[in-house]
């Protein structure tokens, strides 16, 4: 036997006991201490988006003594690289720059889309954000925009780059 | 680190067994309670599969509906589930600690470990999957940070958190997925809790009833008292301050907060790497690899046992009905008598084993890993039964008579298997009517494949005149083995005194030949006594042995010769001339194989020539009146075969 044997009674309610700290502690431990994903006062910027850049390089005619080489179902008489140019991003926030990423094209051949996701809490408030965009092999910036807005606490704003929306959209989420 | 550890786990059991009781001590069952936890979150998870919509609109619907709709069985249920999952994990980690704090997840048990590590992870994802469901503020918190978190490994590089970055993004198809995932993932669980359970001899996947009644009781009033409830929907449109945090869970999501995602992933996934290798780091007992033998009474049986296994889980992997209950050193229901050998024992508490009953001999089989060959006695379960030992048809391959009343019956295993035994023991052959005749090996265990036995002629016998008469090269015998606790102790320097009995013969040879075989080095002598010179069937090759090993010597004794045998060696008693030739045998150790008279005789006259009983090994010494282990066949063992 452990130690002295105790009472039944008393036996009971300690096991009792140790039945409610075990709750106690499951039943804390499940919803606290609250996690704090956010500060006062703060709104949140996601730059996401999965963009193509250019062919880096343009077609060319292959040469009759190019198509001789390869078998005659495979002689095309274009010859397209397929990779495709990496896709700098430059955001900036009230004059002050946020990001600067430049993405490689996804791809072992290097022809998939470049993909960009980046999340930061910013102060809510009025804000002017600029962005630019270069998708072309020599890197110049192609395409830019300007947006202001207001962002309450705990708002999500979303800047996203859509070419068939003509380029840079700014959204809630 | 691991000591610190057993005495915190051993101070808090001490106390929980003052009120709890040894048998229901909650610590003493953290694997059978993570089972039962287990199969609560199945079964209110099912009644919630049944309930829940799998599109984005109805996701959180459906949830409130069952929470709110139903509180006493839906909301219950949905309770029960968090908070039996959350225990779970409590659980799991006690168990995980405890096992590491004891330093059992060594040696063989490197897979449960390993699994366990696996299903800890497993259960985490099902965990965090899970809270991805209800679709509100907690949810969207879990889906965007796990998508994240991947996102910084190579390849995906956003891809993934794309998928969750507004409203608009979010399809039904996710949570069909989602459920399939919280369907998937918790079939594998269980089916590694199934392998890991598996390598755990007599593992015990149920608590005690009082127990799993309570712990329900528990979480049920748990759950009445604070319901599990969803935050606010979700909205990937903003982003709450606070969320109400699943701890258990979450953690590491907590880390991605702190850290970022890329120093969490070296964190997790070197902490994980630590805990799987674990089982490999070095550690401060050196009990080497080696398999120790376990001589087993009343079951009369050798078991080996693996490095860093202890006593127990050795017969419970053998099917020996050897009584347990916590496991841990706590209950002490595991006592038994240690006749033989050095035993270390894990930490245990005081009260289930007494400074003195240690002093007296007593172990705990479930803390007790042999640093020697052991031999122990037990008492068995109440109306358990031993595994039976398991059976073979066997053929003759040699029948060779001897001399005229023993035949040397050689038996190979059809289908070619072999039969590994230790030297010293026996087999049984089976005969009609449920009835056994048992014969010593006469071979050595490295000759497995081939079974040699030494069977004496008994007059009127039911099975040794048909070895002589009947039995013909190429029938057929059903025998079952190996049986006995006697065999050779190689743990010890002490010089060997062989005292055969006629017959007895068998058996040392055996021992001999593996002697010789393993090149042991120890001082050997055989004493082989029989009535005349023709009864030393084998006398020749006893005689072989000496000139081939300088470490043995073969010392034939006649007790009755006759005039024709011209018989000018020793005469008499064989334990008498080993008295004559030994003063003093405090350090040998005896092996004696004969009649139950010779034994008895030779024992108590042994013993006041110093002869240690710890160093006197005979099976015809457990056939006295004192120990009355196994019945009458077991005469036939130490006889070498000589029962009709």
């Amino acid at each position: 036997m452990a130690n002295a044997p105790r009472p039944a009674m008393l036996r009971y309610v300690l096991q009792g006991l140790a039945y409610a700290a075990f709750a106690a502690v499951v039943g804390y431990f499940s919803t606290a201490p609250v996690y704090r994903q956010l500060g006062d006062d703060q709104a949140v910027l996601k730059l996401s988006f999965s963009h193509s850049g250019q062919l880096k390089y343009a077609c060319r005619e292959r040469s009759a003594e190019e198509l001789a080489k390869v078998e005659p179902n495979m002689r095309n008489k274009m010859d397209c690289p397929r990779e495709r140019a990496p896709v700098r991003v430059e955001l900036d926030m009230d004059g002050m720059p946020l990001f600067r990423v430049t993405t490689p094209p996804l791809g072992l051949r290097k022809d998939g889309a470049a993909t960009v996701y980046r999340r930061l809490a910013i102060p809510a408030g009025m804000h002017h954000f600029s962005a630019r965009l270069a998708d072309d092999p020599n890197g110049e910036i192609n395409f830019s925009s300007e947006h202001r807005v207001e962002l309450t606490p705990g708002q999500v704003l979303i800047v996203d780059f859509l070419t068939g929306k003509g380029g840079f959209v700014f959204t809630g989420g | 680190m691991q000591s610190l550890g057993q005495r915190v786990f051993l101070a808090i059991e001490r106390a929980f067994s003052t009120f709890f009781g040894e048998r229901l001590n909650p610590l003493y069952y953290l694997g059978a309670i993570a089972y039962f936890l287990f199969w609560v979150a199945v079964a209110t998870g099912l009644y919630l599969y049944a309930f829940f919509e799998t599109s984005v609109v109805q996701a959180y619907a459906s949830v409130e509906a069952l929470t709110h709709g139903q509180r006493y069985a839906g909301g219950l249920m949905r309770s029960l589930h968090r908070y039996a999952s959350d225990a779970l994990v409590l659980v799991i980690v006690l168990h995980l600690l405890r096992h590491f704090a004891f330093d059992r997840h060594r040696g063989f048990r490197w897979f449960s470990w390993v699994s366990g590590v696996v299903i800890l992870w497993l259960t985490y994802a099902s965990g965090i999957n899970g809270y991805m469901l209800p679709w509100d503020r907690l949810a969207q918190f879990v889906v965007t940070a796990t998508t994240e978190w991947f996102d910084v490994l190579p390849v995906l590089g956003g891809a993934m958190a794309r998928n969750f970055i507004s409203n608009a993004n979010v399809s039904d198809r996710l949570f069909s997925l989602l459920s399939f995932i919280h369907i998937g993932l918790p079939l594998s669980v269980l089916a590694l809790l199934w392998v890991h359970t598996q390598r755990v001899p007599g593992a015990k996947t149920t608590p005690p009833r009082p127990l799993w009644i309570a712990l329900l009781l528990t979480l049920t009033l748990l759950s009445l008292i604070k319901p599990a409830l969803s935050q606010a929907p979700a909205d990937m449109g903003t982003l709450v301050e606070n969320l109400n945090f699943d701890w258990f869970y979450l953690p590491t999501y907590a880390l991605i907060g702190t850290w970022g995602a890329t120093n969490t992933w070296f964190f997790v996934l070197g902490a994980t790497f630590v805990l799987l290798f674990l089982p490999w780091l070095p550690t401060r007992f050196t009990r080497g690899a080696r398999v120790w033998s376990m001589a087993v009474h009343p079951d009369e049986r050798i078991v080996d046992v693996r490095a860093g296994e202890t006593l127990l889980d050795a017969g419970l992997r053998e099917g020996l009905p050897m009584p347990f209950e916590c496991r841990n050193g706590g209950c002490g229901v595991c006592k038994c008598t240690l006749v033989h050998g050095e035993v270390r024992l894990q930490a245990h508490q005081v009260f289930a084993l007494s400074q003195a009953e240690r002093a007296a001999g007593k172990i705990l089989l479930c803390c007790a890993e042999p640093l020697s060959e052991v031999e122990l006695t037990y008492v068995p379960l109440p109306g358990a039964r031993a595994q039976p030992v398991k059976q073979y048809v066997a053929q003759v391959t040699r029948l060779e008579l001897l001399t005229s009343d023993v035949m040397q019956l050689d038996l190979k295993i059809d289908g070619g298997a072999s039969l590994a035994f230790h030297s010293g023991q026996y087999i049984n052959v089976l005969l009609d009517g449920d009835e056994r005749r048992s014969f010593s090996f006469a071979s050595a265990p490295h000759t497995a494949t081939a079974i040699e036995l030494q069977v004496r002629r008994i007059e009127g016998g039911r099975f040794t005149p048909t070895v002589f008469d009947t039995l013909r090269v190429g029938d057929s015998l059903r025998i079952e083995g190996p049986l006995g606790a006697f065999t050779l102790r190689e743990d010890s320097h002490k010089p060997i005194i062989f005292v055969a009995g006629s017959t007895g013969f068998a058996p040392v040879k055996s021992m001999l030949e593996h002697a010789f075989h393993t090149g042991l080095q120890r001082q050997m002598i055989l004493y082989w006594g029989v009535r005349s010179r023709s009864d030393l069937y084998l006398g020749t090759l006893a005689e072989k042995w000496a000139q081939d090993h300088p470490n043995f010597r073969f010392v034939p004794v006649l007790s009755m010769p006759s005039p024709d045998d011209g018989w000018s060696g020793r005469t008499g008693l064989v334990h008498e001339a080993i008295l004559t030739d030994f003063p003093d045998l405090s350090a040998h150790q005896v092996y004696a194989c004969g009649s139950v008279h010779m034994v008895q005789a030779a024992q108590p006259a042994f013993a006041q020539r110093g002869l240690a009983s710890d160093d006197c090994f005979s099976d015809a010494f457990h056939l006295a009146p004192q120990k009355p282990v196994h019945g009458s066949d077991a005469e036939m063992v130490q006889l070498g075969g000589s029962h009709g």
